[in-house]
């Protein structure tokens, strides 16, 4: 597909949010923002020019039914590939680099040891990227550096519940963890089953206990991929 | 509740919607329902298509979830495009011809004077209002009428008894200065 000088991307992009790009030329200013970025962000930024005018629109209260529908239509379905989709990640910085990835050599550089470094390395990092937590899979067991104790859970009386997260499938629990800052040590063996094809870390809020549904109920905290951490 | 929180709860129902978390999808839906069906309502003008709309955008946005990060803007203009999209493609198929309440017409004049509601304490609402205020009254209505009532080139021709070549020109002169006032304000290219 050709590119769009950007005077004419902006004109595209502000009459398809404006609404007035319409038919065949709005599917194909669609599939165009799609595979250019550039364009998607010029859409973007068109979006969000004009959203506060939707703002302004008084509501209008939908009938029940709407909402029963959806509850059906969604069915018992998981929302797709959430955990594994690297937008998901993107969210938390994780791909982004910067902060995280700077954390993470300096970690390495203080966790390499003579008689062999660490088996696999993360950071864990929050939605803000700010680097709140360590773990590092030793041969006696799990490392783990959390920064700082997390005030919006001890307040609210709830529970730190870490989460490997696998390639394909629903996060395992690798159980709770005090709400404290400081350095623990978590009897789990680099070869535990829940380790299998391990993607990344979570830490979640949970209530009191642990999740009552053996996957993340609460909001996530921090999360973070799991580097290599050899040849470093 | 400021415009900054109610941007964090709103992102943090999405997060959670994400991984499949149901409670939140429905206090997402709770705290946008209202907005939303309006803003559909609008440009769809029959209840029984805005359900549609509404309903569409949900399922939607409980599948994709996960693609708001990629967004990156705020949660509100995220959902805000989906329920517009759905909703103008859903009045494609369904409209015909162009049926314009007067009404509604007059209160768009309403709106355009009405200070942001839930938007007050945003920065880009006061750059959008002030940019819009400088635009031409033709520039703005046409603007205005396509945004909120979805009205295509032809629509807002046959409204405003102008020639098509005219409104597209007004449409497309005001969006521009529009962007250039904004990008003067704020950046936006």
């Amino acid at each position: 597909m050709r590119r769009l000088n950007e005077d004419l991307a902006h004109r595209l992009a502000a009459e398809y949010v404006l609404g007035t790009l319409r038919g065949r030329a709005r599917a194909r200013f669609e599939a165009l923002a799609r595979s250019d970025p550039a364009v998607d962000s010029i859409r973007r930024r068109w979006e969000e020019a004009l959203s506060p005018l939707a703002e302004r629109v008084a509501g209008v209260e939908p009938p029940a039914r709407v909402w029963t529908r959806i509850e059906e239509r969604i069915g018992a379905a998981a929302p797709r590939g959430a955990w594994s989709s690297v937008s998901f990640w993107r969210s938390f910085g994780l791909l982004a680099g910067g902060v995280a990835s700077v954390l993470l050599m300096a970690f390495l550089l203080t966790q390499g040891t003579p008689r062999g470094g660490p088996e696999f390395v993360a950071v864990l990092v929050s939605p803000t990227n700010e680097a709140r937590m360590t773990i590092a899979m030793q041969r006696d067991g799990m490392h783990i550096h959390n920064v700082r104790g997390w005030k919006s859970v001890q307040d609210a009386g709830r529970a730190l519940e870490l989460w490997a997260v696998p390639k394909e499938g629903t996060p395992r629990s690798l159980g709770l963890l005090a709400n404290t800052g400081g350095d623990f040590r978590v009897r789990i063996a680099a070869d535990d089953a829940r380790l299998r094809d391990v993607m990344a870390f979570a830490l979640s809020s949970e209530p009191a206990g642990g999740s009552p549904t053996k996957a993340p109920t609460g909001p996530v905290l921090c999360t973070g991929m799991v580097g290599t951490a050899r040849k470093v | 509740m400021s415009a900054d929180d109610a941007h964090a709860r709103l992102a943090d129902l999405l997060s959670r919607t994400a991984m499949g978390d149901r409670k939140a999808f429905s206090e997402l839906y709770g705290a946008t329902r209202a907005k939303l069906f309006a803003v559909s309502l609008r440009i769809v003008r029959e209840r029984p298509l805005a359900e549609e709309a509404l309903q569409d955008s949900f399922v939607s946005i409980w599948h994709h979830a996960s693609d708001y990060a990629r967004a990156k803007g705020a949660p509100a203009t995220w959902m805000a495009a989906i329920v517009r999209n759905r909703s103008l493609d859903l009045v494609r198929r369904a409209r015909e011809t162009p049926d314009i309440d007067d009404a509604l017409a007059s209160q768009l004049v309403d709106e355009t004077a009405a200070p942001p509601r839930e938007a007050e304490a945003r920065a880009d609402a006061h750059i959008l209002e002030r940019c819009l205020g400088e635009l031409d009254p033709e520039q703005r209505q046409s603007i205005a009428l396509a945004f909120y009532h979805g009205l295509t080139h032809s629509e807002l021709a046959a409204h405003l008894r102008r020639p098509l070549g005219t409104v597209k020109t007004h449409v497309r002169r005001g969006l521009l200065k529009l962007r250039d006032c904004i990008q003067r304000a704020r950046g936006i290219a």
